[in-house]
């Protein structure tokens, strides 16, 4: 028992206006995807703006993404990559009812998903530093000779701060989360959560390994 | 479909029994009184009703705006009120019909109350997600509202750049905010709806077995989900846009607003059909229950409903044939806007096949329906001539497009709006409206819908541009008779507001089946109890189970 | 943590599959900075569009389960990206013919 194995059997409490367990886990499972539709068609929409700005303005283009911090975004993607493993991890666990153990990885997963935050926090800093923010008006911008890569640049902060505030908002709810799931009794009620947020966590992920060819490396 | 053969066998359940529940307590209207009862409620029933209090009072607001753009074209010389006054005027009415009533209209009112009651389940799957989307609509539509009443936006209800970017000096980006906010309120009702349709059915409850109204909710909601995001991120760049500059839409920096009107109409053009679905979700209902009749075509009626979805995403660019997208583009959007007609027309002769030689009945929800027929007819017919490139060049942005889509959102939405409500409104209640009254209001809307926007096309057609208040004094004649017409609207709008909420306390109680009509919301009782079904709902061998069959005379109906 | 023989056993049956597949993902990951680094030759982002939409189908079939998923929930997982596909088609059908 030394991973936290509880005696009781993993699964799921029936709320009372489904008729069986199996009803509700697959209805809550088909409403996530839902859901992951329209964040597909949200993140669309600016992966959209980023192709056409590249069509009509090829060499500025170009010579945004070039300033942008390559290697702190390939540093994030394996920090994702690693906190899809160990949300996968959680998942696993959690079918085992191996408690302790899931709420590990689950700490091991928020954990990751701060330090994107951190090295994104640090990258937008480092772009303030060299002079990367068009948008301040009061702050000269270091590629002013060409007006339409302030676009891309400008892009490049919506996306990726979008997806942050994507990330946080699922570490915060990954927080909540593994406090409730480190009390007995947990995995027998509501094993299924864990599962549902995992397939949030990992189209965060997923998300930004579009994200990442189409900012700093499609553009180069 | 089915041959010609006739059900000799009773109909689906005696119509008049079981009786009004009224007086016996368990009924969702009853079951409990206290205000929490009704603003933390998770009862699908009740939240429709409290969207439908909140979308009767945007249309009020909208209707009385819209009075305001007719009064001021009644003189040709913009006298009335200033040219900032009246750009902010139609903007409310655009914004607050598009977004606050239209919209949410037929899916949040009747799609919640009956959804789950027509496929046999106890609530939607999500219950605690539908009061969010009612508490996450009525925050970002009374913020829009504060901001377009008390600040006021000159921008039109599509927020077109470069004139809402750069050059607007008005309230734009708290209107934004609140339309963003309600978008999210559209994606979770559209997530509880297709969840709940997949997942909730009876047993026994195939999808062919489902009424249309269910289906084409369905449609709606891939739309609400697939659709609205993109709308989403257009207005978050907007309002970076003004916030920041951060120039996506600006040419000044080499951006393009073209862009801005691609992601607009992807979500907007398809935003028609959640408009337009769910009213022939509704008139399906109608039609057959009236003609009592089988409907005629279920299959391609409900596929029709698919394919609408499906092909609307397809036909954006025809908003935009004058606005700099490419001579390719527009053509490749003019062809493919022809397509759209096939499934409506689909439609449309199905009904019509309902109603010849059926047993008909001219009730109050018959004549809304009739009428959305033949609105739905000229309205889609003025459509293909706007698809057409040489003529769209003629009238782009005249009265033809607004008389149009009036004849659209009107004509169809509003109409079916009106025939659902007195169609279910002994259900939702358990009350009769007096049906003189309902006959009266339903002519007058008719009648006065067309008076208002029959001459638009004319006035379009001539060449007068939408949008102005100024105009050659030629066309006054033409405006007078619109603005006479709006007038006999709102009188046929202001009668069921009364005799409506007159028959809430003093109308005959209604029994669980007034109509005679099929369909697993009639076998429970009027109003239906809390929990939708006392008993285990027994899902009907086929839709639409009405006396008369497909290509059948009405010798034998019961 | 995991103390016994038999329980370390268990969870790497449990893990292997993500393991295998982040060890993927990370290799995947490594040929597109290789080559957003070096740029080695011209229209590399063709090679690099694809290596990404590798991933992306990984992490649907793998990390997310779809390849267990019913049927109704793989739709759902192609029927997002399908209407991307509306969205980007249609709107370069604009852009790439203007003159």
């Amino acid at each position: 028992m030394s991973a936290g194995a509880s005696d009781s059997a993993v699964g799921v409490e029936l709320v009372s206006h489904f008729a069986t367990v199996e009803q509700q886990k697959h209805a809550a499972v088909l409403g996530m995807w839902a859901w992951l539709l329209t964040e597909l068609l949200l993140f669309a929409g600016l992966f959209l703006t980023a192709l056409v700005l590249r069509i009509i303005h090829p060499e500025a283009v170009q010579e945004a993404a070039r300033h942008l911090k390559f290697w702190i975004g390939a540093t994030n993607t394996v920090v994702l990559i690693g906190s899809s493993l160990t949300m996968s991890g959680a998942i696993q666990l959690s079918r085992l009812g191996w408690q302790r153990g899931m709420v590990r990885f689950m700490l091991a997963t928020a954990a990751l998903g701060t330090l994107f935050l951190v090295l994104k926090g640090y990258e937008y800093y480092a772009d303030y530093q060299e002079h990367m923010m068009p948008f301040l008006s009061d702050r000269p911008y270091e590629l002013k000779d060409s007006p339409p890569s302030r676009l891309f640049v400008n892009l490049y902060y919506v996306a990726t701060g979008l997806h942050g505030l994507h990330l946080m908002t699922g570490i915060t709810i990954l927080l909540v989360m593994t406090w409730q799931a480190s009390r007995a009794g947990f995995l027998t009620r509501h094993q299924n959560r864990i599962e549902i947020f995992g397939l949030y966590w990992h189209f965060i992920d997923l998300i930004w390994i579009l994200a990442f060819p189409t900012l700093y490396v499609l553009n180069r | 479909m089915t041959s010609g053969t006739i059900t000799d066998g009773p109909a689906l359940r005696d119509p008049h029994t079981p009786d009004s529940r009224i007086g016996h307590g368990a009924d969702y209207l009853h079951a409990e009184h206290t205000l929490r009862s009704w603003f933390f409620t998770t009862d699908h029933k009740r939240i429709a009703l409290l969207y439908l209090a909140s979308i009767t009072a945007f249309f009020v607001i909208g209707a009385v705006t819209a009075g305001l753009v007719r009064l001021a074209l009644v003189v040709p010389d913009g006298q009335v009120f200033t040219n900032d006054t009246y750009n902010k005027l139609f903007t409310i009415h655009g914004v607050v019909m598009v977004w606050f009533f239209l919209i949410p209209s037929i899916p949040a009112t009747f799609g919640n109350f009956l959804i789950p009651l027509m496929i046999g389940a106890r609530d939607l799957a999500f219950p605690k997600l539908n009061l969010a989307s009612w508490y996450v609509f009525m925050t970002g539509a009374l913020f829009t509202l504060a901001s377009v009443v008390l600040g006021g936006v000159d921008t039109g209800w599509t927020f077109y750049t470069p004139l809402s970017t750069a050059f607007s000096n008005t309230w734009v980006v708290p209107a934004l905010i609140g339309v963003t906010i309600v978008g999210f309120s559209s994606i979770l009702t559209g997530l509880n709806f297709v969840v709940t349709i997949h997942t909730m059915r009876a047993p026994g409850m195939t999808w062919f077995r489902l009424p249309i109204f269910v289906w084409t909710h369905y449609a709606t909601s891939l739309i609400f989900l697939l659709a609205t995001p993109v709308i989403t991120v257009a207005l978050v760049l907007l309002i970076a846009e003004r916030a920041f500059h951060i120039g996506v839409f600006d040419p000044a920096y080499g951006g393009d607003p073209v862009l801005f009107q691609h992601l607009f109409w992807f979500y907007s053009h398809p935003a028609v059909y959640i408009m337009v679905l769910p009213g022939m979700g509704v008139i399906s209902e109608i039609v057959p229950a009236f003609a009592q009749k089988k409907l005629f075509g279920y299959k391609f009626v409900a596929y029709a409903a698919i394919g609408l979805a499906s092909v609307t995403f397809f036909v954006w660019g025809h908003h935009m044939f004058v606005n700099g997208q490419s001579d390719f583009a527009s053509l490749a959007f003019s062809v493919l806007s022809f397509a759209v007609a096939v499934p409506s027309a689909v439609k449309v002769y199905n009904w019509t096949a309902t109603i010849h030689k059926g047993s008909l009945k001219l009730d109050t929800p018959m004549l809304y329906a009739m009428g959305y027929i033949g609105l739905f007819v000229l309205g889609g017919l003025t459509g293909l001539y706007l698809a057409t490139l040489a003529i769209n060049q003629h009238v782009h942005a005249t009265y033809f497009v607004v008389a149009h889509f009036h004849y659209i959102m009107v004509g169809g939405t509003v109409l079916a709006f009106l025939g659902g409500l007195h169609f279910w409104w002994p259900k939702i209640t358990g009350r009769m409206y007096i049906e003189a009254w309902g006959r009266i209001s339903a002519f007058l809307i008719f009648i006065g819908f067309n008076v208002t926007f029959f001459p638009q096309f004319i006035l379009g057609y001539l060449g007068m541009p939408r949008r102005y208040h100024v105009y050659p004094p030629e066309f006054q004649f033409l405006n007078i008779l619109s603005s006479a017409g709006s007038t006999i609207l709102a009188v046929g709008y202001i009668f069921p507001m009364v005799y409506l909420v007159y028959s809430i306390w003093f109308g005959k109680r209604a029994p669980a089946n007034p109509w005679d009509a099929r369909g697993l919301e009639w076998t429970v009782s009027s109003p239906p109890p809390a929990h939708n079904f006392v008993t285990e709902p027994v899902a009907p061998k086929v839709p639409y189970d009405y006396p008369i069959q497909a290509q059948e005379t009405g010798r034998h109906h019961s | 943590m995991f103390g016994t023989h038999d329980e370390r056993r268990i969870l790497w049956r449990h893990m292997r599959e993500p393991v295998l597949t982040a060890g993927a993902l990370l290799a995947m990951l490594g040929i597109n900075v290789a080559l957003g680094a070096t740029l080695p030759f011209p229209h590399v982002w063709i090679v690099e569009l694809i290596v990404a939409g590798a991933m992306v189908v990984t992490i649907l079939l793998f990390s997310m389960e779809v390849r267990h998923d019913p049927p109704l929930v793989k739709l759902f997982a192609c029927i997002g990206f399908f209407w991307v596909g509306i969205l980007f088609t249609m709107t370069l059908v604009d852009y790439l013919s203007r003159g």
